[in-house]
Order: structure tokens, then sequence, then C-alpha cells
């Protein structure tokens, strides 16, 4: 009933607040639910203290919270009207109703989004590579908007097969990404999914770890055989094209588009589940060339012949990853969301497995894997029941970690936002609430050297469905010339109104669009404030950076800060200041709109006499200083 | 990631590198730190000419067969490319670099590096950092020790910085963020944001800088971090910056006509125009990164098109800092993390795959000699036959050409110890 109330009055003010996608039904849609097992946790963190003889810490204030809920379930501040909102309404549960609100966002699908493409490393391309990943990524955004539980997205990406082209089969992006790395490939889904960090194991006995070369190419023969699709009919075709003296020509250009990026986009084998060990292998078990067959290191046996193909092997291999494993799946992604929401994962780093009994608090370790299974890998669920207990609210701590490698439980750690977070916080107060802008999509029309083509109003994926049934060299021709045809002739008259309707449904953002990270090209170029504040290559896992350097201090100062919020009368932050007659009130105004607080009395005494002493600039200096601040920069 | 966050101060253990300082400070060619007055430049010893790096880091593992360790005799491991003759005797190069043929009498060859880490990550943090990948502590990168023990030649713009680069590379480590590389995401833009806006006035811009020191002071006071503090610094450096004479450097589209001509248009060869406009103005360290090498697959290709925009930069870089005069002083780094297989995979459409044993790096300028090729490698590129050199040994060497001595203990704020090259020792060969 209050809930109906809370967010029913947000929805009252002038907000548009998109509504989430259709959601399967959770446990955690039951507030008692959440309510236990949020006690649960509380509990754990309760013994800890007790074993540690200290005093378990305050809950903090409400605005810390506000802006902490804010930040770490959408990614972003409060617009100025939501914050003022929580701040003056008084009603115990108003915690909990926010959670709710925030969770039921699109700002929180944006902001997981980002957390996916991070660690799966999702980019729109590949450098050196032809042809980009857009309906993989796409692919991926629609899964984490849906809150597709973590055990099916990650059977789904081990065991993909198909063509990225079909919105089914985008899956395939996972391993097209990294064609012709398989290894590598293996290791990154190794250490993703469980914990386990295998990559010194490609070349040599791991010194540091548990995986010999052995069980790493054992691992490997899951994945082997990654084929495209056959181009043998078009081998021809291809021959004459790509030769030396044809390549500058519009034929080359067009037969690349079927050759790299649908044949190229296609994964076909399911894996083969035997691998012939490397020519350089220097161990006594084996020889070079040797074939051996598929198995697992750990967790339960899966065993795959080394005399025949077995077709399969990635399907196995997700089967195993995500329920042969024992702890180790789930405690993982449960460690991951932990950090998450809490700012330190229970274990650090969050790549490296620990078995709960290693934890300093296996009894709390085992919990939370519990809760994870017990709801089904919903994570979004599962982040619900960690924002709902007190250990979330406790005061900042700004002390380390008294805990080698984990979390004390002692309140949260300073950290500085990320580069998204402090992106997408940015114009928030440019130009109000992001969530209500429209979704990037992906564009599917077919294009020749950049320019969209219409060929009789096909998509890529019917252009890849009907490329890829062809099986004779002389079908291929004709059909590769009527494409040709098109291309040449700017397009064919039929299909006009499907090439209409196509444009009008691609939504794409340049890199200056003020729309939040998850919508901006992937990674965000290298001139963008996302680059300059860390945000990850999507090379390498996980590698965003909060590192400080000179150039994001000068991007505060002056550029976007300046230009699109503290200068511009426009901006959205300004507007929170209608209606507010006295100084007093208007520096309020503005310290909620920015800090998601009000000033304490020494603030309001330095903000005053700063109007008084320069007028109306008195107002955008305060603005500019606030932005500038640590305190705007930093997550309490 | 948070591991070393937690424990980043930016410190030092003043006792051990004073015991250290007093015998690096005789004949060393840098400005010391501190504050101190700039020692004089007393007989260096031999090979500590360079002022200046220009670090080119070629991201994603060169293929060495296919540049500067050719083997004509081995049709199989050349694939379709063939060698040819430098203006250097006894050096070939790939047919894809005949610019830079042209200029490899003043580079020295280094044929015969060798590393175990046979991964992109863990291949170019090595390369960088001289130390392995660990969970628990972030190592400066070679930009940072060089600007931390050598310092800044111009106080007032960045010491280091990385055009194009990878962060995760060009960190400051535990030294903290002041070590870090200033990033220039694009050599074209230059240093974005360095201006004051002209809607604002000074007295504005004053009065907004105290005020967010007021309003620092006080988080600081409440919790006392050093990320906050870093931040805090930075602002600081920031004005001097904007400030400074120096920032035109930064700004490429000062370059005559001629000069983009030489060079290129590309982002790699524009980054090292840059690269050679700022170590005019007493940048300390540049790197510039050169992506986009993932041969696995189809190597031949990609290699062509990735050759040219190197081979022309390049060559442009080392006659012009000549011309200049610069080369004497400035050390020109050519690096990546590994090289590729003489193996070529016919079912990758023609791949090479990692090949960290046996791969080639170049140095040139900065006191080293050219026309010289150190280390060797068998008859198809696979093992180093002579003359092995680790990463760490690289860097020992880059470290020898500026006159730091690669020996000098450092303590981390977790009371480690570090080298700047570890365990590695300068290869006084390649020398003049």
């Amino acid at each position: 009933m209050k809930t109906r109330i809370f967010t029913t009055l947000f929805f009252g003010l002038p907000l548009a607040v998109l509504p989430a996608a259709e959601a399967p039904a959770s446990k955690t849609d039951d507030p008692e639910f959440v309510r236990k097992a949020a006690l649960e946790i509380d509990k754990h963190v309760a013994h800890w203290y007790r074993r540690q003889r200290m005093e378990v810490p305050d809950v903090t204030d409400d605005a810390t919270f506000l802006r902490r809920a804010f930040l770490v379930t959408v990614g972003r501040v409060p617009t100025a009207e939501e914050a003022m909102f929580f701040l003056e309404i008084e009603d115990e549960n108003k915690r909990t109703q926010l959670i709710d609100y925030l969770l039921d966002s699109p700002g929180y699908s944006s902001h997981m989004a980002n957390w996916a493409f991070d660690l799966l490393r999702v980019a729109d391309s590949k450098p050196g590579s032809r042809g980009g990943f857009e309906p993989y990524r796409e692919w991926v955004r629609k899964a984490v908007d849906e809150n597709m539980p973590w055990d099916d997205l990650t059977r789904e990406l081990l065991a993909a097969r198909g063509s990225m082209w079909d919105p089914d089969e985008a899956a395939v992006g996972y391993y097209l990404r990294d064609r012709g790395m398989e290894l590598d490939n293996l290791a990154n889904s190794m250490r993703i999914f469980l914990g386990s960090r295998m990559e010194c194991a490609q070349c040599h006995d791991d010194p540091f770890g548990d995986t010999e070369r052995m069980e790493f190419y054992e691992l490997a023969a899951f994945t082997h055989g990654q084929g495209t699709g056959n181009r043998k009919p078009m081998s021809g075709i291809w021959d004459e094209v790509s030769h030396e003296d044809r390549r500058r020509t519009i034929d080359y250009a067009a037969a690349q588009v079927l050759w790299d990026e649908v044949f190229g986009m296609t994964l076909t084998g399911g894996g083969k589940g035997r691998i012939q060990l490397p020519g350089d292998y220097q161990y006594r078990d084996g020889e070079p060339g040797e074939m051996i067959g598929g198995r697992t290191p750990f967790g339960s046996t899966v065993r795959l012949s080394d005399r025949r193909d077995a077709g399969d092997g990635r399907k196995e291999l997700a089967e195993w990853v995500t329920q042969r494993t024992g702890e180790q799946f789930p405690s993982v992604i449960a460690n991951r969301m932990w950090e998450r929401v809490m700012g330190r994962g229970v274990y650090e780093p969050v790549d490296e497995f620990v078995p709960a009994s290693d934890t300093h608090l296996p009894a709390m370790m085992n919990e939370l894997i519990t809760l994870m299974v017990d709801l089904e890998y919903d994570l979004k669920g599962f982040q619900k029941v960690l924002l709902n207990t007190k250990t979330f609210q406790f005061v900042p701590n700004p002390k380390p970690s008294k805990v080698q490698s984990g979390d004390d439980f002692h309140g949260r750690q300073l950290t500085r936002l990320s580069a998204e977070q402090i992106w997408d916080s940015l114009i928030t107060l440019a130009s109000g609430n992001p969530d209500t802008k429209p979704r990037r999509t992906a564009d599917n029309r077919i294009r020749v050297r950049g320019e969209v083509v219409n060929f009789e109003g096909k998509t890529m994926q019917e252009l890849s469905d009907e490329v890829l049934a062809i099986d004779s060299e002389a079908e291929m021709r004709r059909y590769f010339g009527k494409f040709l045809a098109s291309v040449k002739q700017g397009g064919s008259s039929k299909g006009d109104d499907d090439m209409m309707s196509m444009r009008r449904k691609v939504t794409r953002y340049g890199g200056n669009a003020q729309v939040r990270a998850s919508e901006l090209p992937s990674p965000a170029p290298r001139d963008h404030l996302l680059f300059l504040f860390g945000q990850a290559d999507r090379e390498v896992i996980e590698s965003s950076s909060s590192e400080p350097n000179v150039g994001q201090v000068l991007a505060l100062m002056n550029g976007f800060v300046q230009e699109q919020l503290v200068n511009n009368s426009d901006a959205h932050l300004y507007k929170s200041l209608d209606g507010a007659s006295t100084d007093e009130e208007k520096i309020r105004r503005l310290y909620i709109a920015i800090l998601s607080r009000p000033p304490s009395d020494e603030e309001m005494g330095w903000m005053l006499d700063e109007v008084k002493a320069s007028g109306e600039s008195g107002y955008r200096n305060i603005v500019s200083a606030l932005v500038m601040s640590s305190e705007f920069l930093f997550l309490q | 990631m948070s591991d070393f966050q937690s424990n980043r101060h930016d410190e030092l253990t003043r006792r051990h590198f004073m015991s250290n300082a007093a015998r690096w400070y005789l004949g060393v060619h840098l400005a010391p730190m501190f504050g101190a007055s700039v020692a004089t430049a007393a007989s260096a010893p031999s090979g500590a000419k360079a002022k200046n790096v220009i670090y080119l880091y070629m991201s994603g593992g060169m293929s060495h067969l296919d540049t500067f360790d050719p083997k004509p005799n081995k049709k199989e491991v050349m694939g379709p490319l063939e060698a040819i003759p430098s203006k250097a005797d006894d050096i070939l190069v790939g047919q894809h670099l005949p610019k830079t043929a042209q200029v490899m009498d003043k580079v020295c060859v280094v044929n015969s590096l060798s590393s175990k880490q046979g991964a992109h990550e863990q291949g170019s943090y090595i390369m960088h950092t001289s130390y392995a990948m660990r969970g628990t502590i972030k190592h400066p990168s070679l930009g940072a020790w060089v600007l931390k023990l050598g310092g800044r030649l111009n106080p007032e713009i960045p010491g280091y910085v990385a055009i194009d680069s990878s962060q995760e590379l060009t960190s400051g480590g535990f030294f903290g963020a002041k070590y870090a590389a200033a990033p220039i995401g694009s050599a074209s833009e230059g240093l974005k944001d360095s201006r004051k806006p002209a809607a604002v006035s000074k007295g504005d811009f004053d009065r907004r800088l105290a005020l967010a020191d007021r309003l620092n002071k006080q988080f600081h006071g409440r919790y006392e971090n050093a990320d906050v503090k870093a931040y805090q610094d930075l602002y600081q450096e920031a004005i001097r910056l904007m400030n400074s004479e120096d920032l035109k450097a930064f700004n490429i589209n000062d370059e005559p006509q001629s000069a983009r001509g030489l060079y290129g248009n590309g982002r790699f060869a524009q980054g090292c125009m840059l690269a050679r406009r700022l170590v005019e103005h007493g940048v300390r360290f540049v790197e510039v990164q050169l992506g986009g090498l993932e041969p696995h697959y189809d190597n031949f290709a990609g290699l062509e098109g990735r050759c040219q925009e190197f081979d022309q930069a390049y060559a442009a870089l080392i006659t012009d800092l000549d011309k200049r005069g610069l080369l004497k002083d400035t050390l020109v780094v050519v690096a990546t993390e590994f090289g590729r297989t003489p193996e070529i995979k016919t079912e990758h459409n023609d791949g090479r795959d990692h090949h960290p044993s046996a791969f080639t790096c170049l140095l040139a300028g900065g006191g080293v000699k050219g026309g010289f090729k150190y280390g060797e490698t068998d008859s198809t590129g696979s093992r180093v036959k002579k003359d092995e050199v680790s990463p760490q040994d690289f860097n020992a060497t880059i470290a020898h050409a500026l006159g730091i001595p690669h020996d000098l203990v450092v303590m981390s704020p977790s009371q480690r110890p570090f080298r700047i090259s570890d365990k590695g020792s300068p290869i006084l060969d390649v020398f003049a």
C-alpha cells in the first residue's frame, strides 16, 4: 500500500518514468521474503562484530543513503526533484520504497549493462577486424534488461552457435569477438564465470596457481573447432575479387560483406571435445601434437573422447560450469554482486574464487551462496536483498579494510565514482533524468563501404539467412550478381518502404550526445569524458580505472562542465531554483541538486558570502565549485 | 583493484632513498627531486645521454618475422613477404617498411627479446612495469619510474604523457596519481579543456577554486583518504598547466603542412608528431600506442595497413628529431609484448599466434649505437640463439640511457622493495 503511494507521488511529479520490461515473478517480490533474507545477512555481520569485539556502526543519514542508493542501483545521482522528495517525506519505510522504485526504473538496467559490458568485454567492434558486433551488444543489453538469470545467461553464451544476425543466436558474439584467440577466450570464460585464473596455463604450468598446461588444454578441447559458415560456394567469387588489382573495386567491398559479415559472423560446430596438444608441449604427460579428449579439472568430472568429435563440447562446458562445479559458480557471482552493492567483495580480488570455508566469514558466504541458488540466479532480486540490509546502510568508513583481502563489513569504503557514474550524473544535472531518452537500438541495415544499401528492402538478418542457405556455386553467383547489381545501382526500387521503416527504428548516438554511457559507443571515443575518467577499454576484463589525472580535473574546471552545466542557464539543475525567493533557499536547492544534501550552517555562510560578493555569477561559482569537489566525485 | 587503492599513499622511505641518492647524484644528467637545485652534469656514466624518452608501443604483439627479424632463407615462415635491405649494412627489414629501411642506420635492433608471458594483459604489463601482474599491488609503469626518479624538466607541464594509450599500462602504480601519465585521447585534439573558458573572468575562476578548496579541506578532514587527496593535488597541477606558456606544445595544429606531410595523417602519425613537440618542450616521457595488431586470423591482410602507418610515422620521427638535433637527447623506443609464431596457421586464414619466446624491440637515439643489431634468433625466428634479453633487461637499458640507476631500491607504501626494472641488467653493448 505504502509503496504504491510512494511511486504514485513520484509519478505525479513532472517526470516520465518508463515502465520496466515485464519481468517474471521473483521470490523477492514478496517484501517479507526480502526482509527475512536481509535480516539473516545482518545477523552474520552482527556475529562478526561480536567476534571482533567491535561496536556495530550506526546507520547513515538520509542524504548519504539517498545518494548511495541511487549511485549503486541506477548509476547516477538523483535529480533535484527526486532528492527533495525523498528528503522531505516522513515514512519509516521510505528507504525500502526507494529501493523498490530504483530497481524498477530503467536506470537499473542501464547501470547493469555497463557492468555486463565491462565483464564480458562487449565492444561495438574489434580493432583490426571488419564488421561490428552490434547484434551481440543488443543481445546482452536485452538480457540485462529482462533480468535474465545469470546461469541461463552463462549457458547461452558458452553454448552459443549460429549466426550473429539472428537475434536468438546473437550470443555467438561472445566467441566471435575472440575469433582466432580461442585459448584466450577460454581463459576469460574461466575467469568471468568461475573465478579461476588460467591465463598463464596456456603456455606452462601455472607457478602461482593450480592449473597445469595439460588441464588447460583438456578444457580447451570443449570449445575447440569453431568454424565459420560454409564459404565454399563463394570461394570462387572471393578468389576473383580479392586479387591485388581488384581490391579497390566495389565488387570487393560487396563481397566482403558476405565473406566477413555473414560467413565470418557465423559460428558453426558445437565444440569437438578433443584437441591436439601444441607443438611446443613440454611436459612428460603428453606428446606434442597428441590428440587428447576433454576433461574438466575440478568440480564433478566430465570427460569427452579423444577418438571422435563430440559435436556438443560447448554445451557440455556450459552445463559443467553452471551446474557441476559445486559452490564455485554461485559463489563467484554472489561475491561480484556483493562487491557491486557493498563496495568490496567478501573475498578479493573478485576474479579469484575462494571456497567459503577459507573466507573470513564462512557462515555468511554460505548464506549468500544459498540465497543466490534459492533465487535461481535472479541478480536483481539478489541485489534487492543486499540493498535492504542494515549493513548496506552503515555510515561510510574512510579507513581501508581491516581484512587483508576482502570486506571487513565496517561500512562502505570511500571509492571514486566510476567513469559512467560521473558522466551519467553530469548529464542528469545538465539535462534532467536521462532515463526518459530513447534507448540506442541496433542498425540492421545492409551497408557497403559505410553506405546503406537497399537490397530489396532486406535486413542483414534476411541477407544472412539467404546466403547461408545457398549450397552451390552457381546459385551463389546468381545471388551475388543480384546483390552487386543493387549495390551498383544505388538500391532497388523494391523495398523502399521497408528501408524507411528500418531507418525510423534506428537510434544511434554519437560521442557528443547527452545520453547515458550504456547508450553511447562502446567503448566511448578516446576524446570523451568517459575515457578521461577511466572507462574500461572492453578489450580486457573489467579494465576500468579510477585513477585521477590532470585531464579529469581540467574537464571539471573547463570544458563540458562549464559549457553544459555551469554556464548554461538552460541546464536542468537551474530549474530547481524556480520559485525560490531567498538566497538561502537557492543555495539549499543547488546543494540538493548537486550533492543530494542540504548545506551545513558553515557552508551556508561561505556560500552566502559568495553570493553577496559576486551577485548572479556567485551562483555559477557555487555550482562550479560543488561539481569540482571531491564530495561529488566520491561515493560515501 | 580496491586493495591497491587502500594501500596507495604518496610515500617514499626517505632514509633508503637518500642513502642511494648520494651515489647517483654524481654525474647524473637529470634534475633531481624534492625541489633541490639542478645537479650539474658532471661526467655522466657512458650511455647516460638521454634526457627524454619517446616510447612507441605496438599493442597486441608485433610479428618480428614480418618486420625487424625477417628470415629471407625460410619461405615457409615468411609467407608471401620478402625482406628488403636497409641503409644499415647487415640489417634487413620486412618489405612493408621501406621508409623505415632508410633510417635504420640510426636504429639499434634488439632481436633477442624473450618473455614468459604469452597473454596480452600479462605480457603488456610486464613490458611496461618489469613485474608480473599480481592481484595485490599495482606497479608503476616505466614512465612513472622515470618521472619519479628523474623529475620533470619543465615544471609547468606534465612530465609523463600517454597518447592514445591504455590508462592501465601508463599508471603511477603505488607512486600515486601524480606520476601517472596525463592522457591524451586524440593527438589532434591535444590536451582538452586546458584553457579557461572566455566566458569566465579570472576573478570568478579564482573564486571557484577557493570555494572548492574549502569544500575539499572539509571533506578531506572528515575522510583522510589518499584518493581524495590526490584530486586536491591535481588542482594545483592543473592551474600551473593552464598558466603555462608551454601549453602550446600540445597543439599539433601549429605544425606546418610540410611536417604533416612527412609524418602522415593517421592517429599514430599525429601521436608521433605530438610526441616530438612534447619532448621539445621538456616532457620527460611520452608514450604513443599503435593498436589493432591481432593477427591470429589473416595476418597478412591487416599487416600491410598497420606497417604503412608505422613505417611513415616512425621514419619521420627519427628523421625529424635528428634534423632538429634532438635525437642525441631522446631515446626512441619501439616495444611490444611478444612476437608472433613462425608457423603460419592456414586454418586461420594465414594467421600467426602469440610467440613470447623470441621477439624484437628497437632503440634509437639517446646515445645508442645506430645501424646495430643486438642478439640473434635461430633460423626460423623461433628461439633466441644469442644474447637473450628479458623485458627487465630491456627496461634496465632504457633506465641506463637516462642515467637512472637500475639497481636503486625504492620501498612501496606496503614496505616492499622495488626497482625500475626489477632484476634486469642494462645491455651496455648497445651504447656508443
